[in-house]
């Protein structure tokens, strides 16, 4: 069907409804981001309310962040069968639904399901499918989308800030969860905006299922269309089941490996500098409020930057090497963190937060690009949800590792430190592997080219895999498309 | 038998309290007695009970592996200056009245010195935006070798000079200081003068405007931080007057430092309004009002049911216009898909090119 799309539509539209879709990922982005973070303004309320500690409440933020990223392959095997529209607006409506719930629960424990596990799961079967429609819609554009699209999520937060404030002080906790939970319902109007584009999935494993063993994940064979896959559990070993919509054929993919351990490393010390960032003032002797005007001035500086390193990326110059400003943007947060402890006046802690801002929203906004230009879009869908479950751990612990330096040295600058060594050398392995990735990748390029001049070699089917693996290998935007049509033509003419 | 611990000789103030402590060991386990010799000339040594000098004195004696005995003297006076003796022995005969016992008592004494508290005068000024607290012993006192100001059991200031006056200033107005503060002289023994800065309640709401449920429980409360602590709290409603406990749906629940009126079953017509809390002591009386709103159960019910609504109208439009636009749209993926199946072109960058010029 790839080439049949190619013949109609010109591959992605790169424009056109995909600005609309964008406004939806936007939202849909903002709404799994920005939400866990807003619910904190209730959490005093509802400690009186039932009579808990403070760290039991801080379980429902941490049970969301937690769902949300470690539901992420679920997301990523549903976009697969069913593409991403069914998948957003069925997140929207659990989110609904869990919020909704929440309004009525009579126990900690039964907010810790209703918001953190139904609600969490919810936002993670928004934000995977929004990234990866972004990938089907935009090419030529596509770091921009991307960074317009995570801008979703420091505006939400600015929004969302005020707005639960407001709810609470009208409607009490649970009008506003009543609310909150109506509000979440918006995602599935952003889903409604994902129209499908491309083959539909269901289509293009059927008709790769039709070539028979020689199919490239190995697949059983299967006869007629459409009715035997999701139905067949019968003569299916589970791993493959599961292999066939989670790609894990990805970890032996050179440049998802430099991601994935990448990422990981950088996850350690992302999160706990804007954690602590409040204390850390409160701590040298700011007042309260002038330490909540430093996350705004973060927040709206991060608002700026994403869109803004959007194009930047997207320049001439920056997208083919676009690792490499990844790379640079993640080891510039971390030499922040490094110098923050220099700063203790108001002003230097001001300038540290708007740095800050800059930094974290160049990284949030090539966060998914990079992962796209390293996998190609057929792969991302699988390749972002084995990410996410893989970050969700070190997200999780960044924080409390950051909060355990704090109480046992008693000073903050030992938690900055350790945040920016991490993400120095997160930046630092990653400039180094996607250098030696980049050499590789023209090495393979070369060897492709040469093979291709020969056409006796095309015809054998294990040249085709071959050439079908490098084809998801290579970057270079601007032939990925095309190359992989003229891939997924060989392939099929083959089988 | 012998001693394990002796009593220590002490210097006390008047009204002050003394413990001595004795502890000896023997077999069998030694009994042990208390004696106290005055310091008049002609005083002999005579037993003290508990419960002697109008039950001022408390013995408490245990003898498990050994014995041990503390005896307490509480608001001495002068008279209460002596030799205090504790007696220990383990012989069966030891207060036969005939007999006289083949091991005599063992004997450990401690001097106790009673002096004259020396009076102190204790002091508050206040002087343009100041306040000062002081501190002036007068009369026979043992030799100062310093100074300390307490307040709620944290030091404020202290010094090594020996002189009888001693004083600490703070910033501020006596609202905003009330409390009581300690004068410490450090001397043998330790002399403490109290200094009140006593005002009238500093009364305040937790919450200027509370909110609550119908049908729910509100709770509003006001608290005095500073001293002295309120007597009596009262609750007053703008246009109903006093607001008694128990009476009705009101419930008072009131300490010296805090106030709480709960309402039962909120209802959204008489329970809405100003609340006055009310708090006195014998400086004077001071109040703070509290603002209830009252919420209706539906009130989150019509922006939740709109907002339901706008998703809904939304979507509607969303799918209804993509089905319009449905034609264009049909890319017939099934003849698209069985195009390449059926042809056997060979050529792939002709195909590509082909395609590419159907754009």
């Amino acid at each position: 069907p790839a080439p049949a799309e190619a013949g109609r539509a010109p591959g992605p539209p790169d424009g056109g409804w995909g600005w609309v879709v964008l406004f939806g990922a936007f939202v849909s982005i903002g709404f799994a981001y920005a939400f866990p973070k807003g619910l904190a303004i209730f959490f005093k309320e509802i400690q009186d309310f039932f009579g808990t500690s403070y760290s039991e409440i801080a379980w429902v933020s941490s049970i969301t962040l937690a769902t949300t990223y470690g539901a992420g392959p679920i997301s990523s095997v549903l976009v697969s069968r069913y593409g991403s529209r069914p998948v957003v607006m069925f997140g929207g409506l659990l989110c609904g639904v869990g919020m909704i719930s929440a309004a009525f629960c009579t126990s900690i424990l039964q907010l810790y399901i209703c918001v953190g596990f139904i609600t969490g799961f919810g936002l993670a079967l928004n934000l995977q499918p929004s990234v990866i429609i972004i990938g089907k819609y935009f090419l030529k554009r596509r770091p921009l989308a991307n960074g317009l699209a995570m801008a979703g999520s420091p505006v939400m937060l600015c929004t969302l800030a005020p707005l639960n404030q407001f709810l609470f002080e009208n409607f009490g906790w649970r009008g506003s969860f009543l609310i909150l939970g109506a509000i979440l319902l918006n995602c599935c109007v952003a889903g409604a905006l994902f129209r499908p584009i491309g083959a539909s999935p269901a289509l293009v494993k059927t008709l790769e299922t039709e070539e028979g063993k020689d199919a490239l994940k190995g697949k059983t064979t299967e006869d007629g269309p459409m009715e035997s896959k999701p139905e067949e559990e019968g003569g299916k070993d589970c791993f493959e089941k599961i292999n066939q919509y989670l790609d894990f054929s990805l970890f032996k993919h050179r440049g998802f490996l430099i991601y994935l351990i990448g990422n990981v490393l950088m996850f350690l010390g992302f999160f706990a500098p804007i954690v602590f960032l409040a204390p850390y003032a409160k701590h040298t002797g700011i007042d309260e409020y002038s330490a909540a005007f430093l996350l705004s001035i973060l927040a709206l500086v991060d608002m700026v930057a994403r869109p803004t390193t959007g194009i930047i990326a997207n320049s001439r110059w920056v997208r083919p090497r676009i690792q490499y400003f990844f790379s640079f943007a993640i080891a510039f947060n971390g030499a922040c963190h490094l110098l923050c402890p220099l700063a203790s006046s108001y002003t230097g802690l001001m300038v540290y937060s708007s740095f800050f801002g800059l930094a974290f929203g160049m990284v949030c906004a090539m966060l998914f690009e990079t992962l796209m230009d390293l996998v190609g879009a057929a792969r991302f869908t699988s390749a972002v949800g084995l990410v996410t479950i893989a970050e969700c751990c070190t997200i999780l612990l960044g924080p409390p590792v950051g909060g355990i330096l704090i109480d046992t040295f008693g000073d903050y600058k030992y938690m900055f430190i350790k945040c920016g060594t991490v993400m120095v050398l997160a930046g630092t392995f990653l400039f180094i592997m996607n250098y030696y990735n980049y050499r590789m990748l023209a090495k393979e390029e070369k060897e492709r080219k040469t093979k291709e001049e020969d056409p006796k070699s095309v015809r054998t089917e294990d040249e085709g895999k071959k050439n079908w693996n490098k084809d998801s290998t290579q970057d270079g935007p601007e032939l990925e498309p095309l190359r992989e049509k003229g891939e997924g033509v060989k392939k099929e003419t083959n089988g | 038998a012998g001693f394990i611990k002796s009593p220590l000789s002490q210097k006390r103030l008047t009204q002050d309290s003394v413990e001595l402590y004795c502890e000896a060991i023997g077999n069998p386990i030694p009994e042990i007695q208390w004696w106290f010799e005055g310091n008049d000339p002609n005083e002999t040594y005579a037993q003290l009970w508990d419960g002697a000098r109008q039950d001022r004195v408390k013995i408490n004696a245990t003898y498990n592996l050994h014995s041990t005995s503390t005896i307490s003297i509480a608001n001495l006076t002068g008279d209460d200056s002596g030799m205090y003796e504790c007696r220990a022995s383990n012989d069966p005969d030891r207060n036969h009245l005939s007999k006289s016992p083949k091991v005599k008592w063992i004997r450990s004494q401690a001097n106790v010195f009673v002096i004259e508290r020396p009076e102190i005068t204790a002091q508050v000024t206040e002087s343009s935006g100041k306040l000062i607290l002081s501190c002036n012993m007068s009369g026979p006192h043992p030799t100062i070798t310093g100074h300390k100001w307490i307040h709620k059991e944290k030091i404020l200031e202290q010094d090594e000079n020996p002189g009888a006056f001693t004083s600490y200033t703070i910033d501020g107005t006596r609202e905003e200081h009330s409390g009581i503060y300690e004068c410490v002289y450090e001397a043998n023994p330790q002399i403490k003068g109290q200094v009140n800065i006593s005002v009238a309640p500093q009364v305040t709401a937790y919450k200027a405007s509370e909110h609550g449920n119908e049908g729910d429980t509100g709770v509003l409360t006001c608290k005095n931080p500073s001293f002295p602590a309120v007597t009596t709290w009262s609750w007053y409603k703008s246009g109903h007057g006093l607001l008694e406990n128990a009476s009705g749906r009101y419930i008072i629940k009131s300490s010296g430092n805090k106030t709480e009126l709960r309402i039962l079953k909120l209802d959204i017509e008489q329970d809405t309004g100003d609340y006055f809390c009310n708090g006195t002591n014998s400086f004077g009386t001071g109040d703070a009002t509290v603002n209830l709103r009252v919420r209706s159960r539906l009130a989150a019910l019509w922006p939740f049911l709109g907002i339901v609504a706008e998703v809904l109208v939304l979507v509607t439009i969303i799918f209804i216009y993509e089905k319009r636009r449905k034609p264009d749209e049909v890319p017939d993926d099934d003849d698209g898909g069985s195009a390449p199946l059926k042809s056997n072109a060979t050529n792939h960058k002709d195909k590509n090119v082909r395609q590419r010029n159907a754009n």
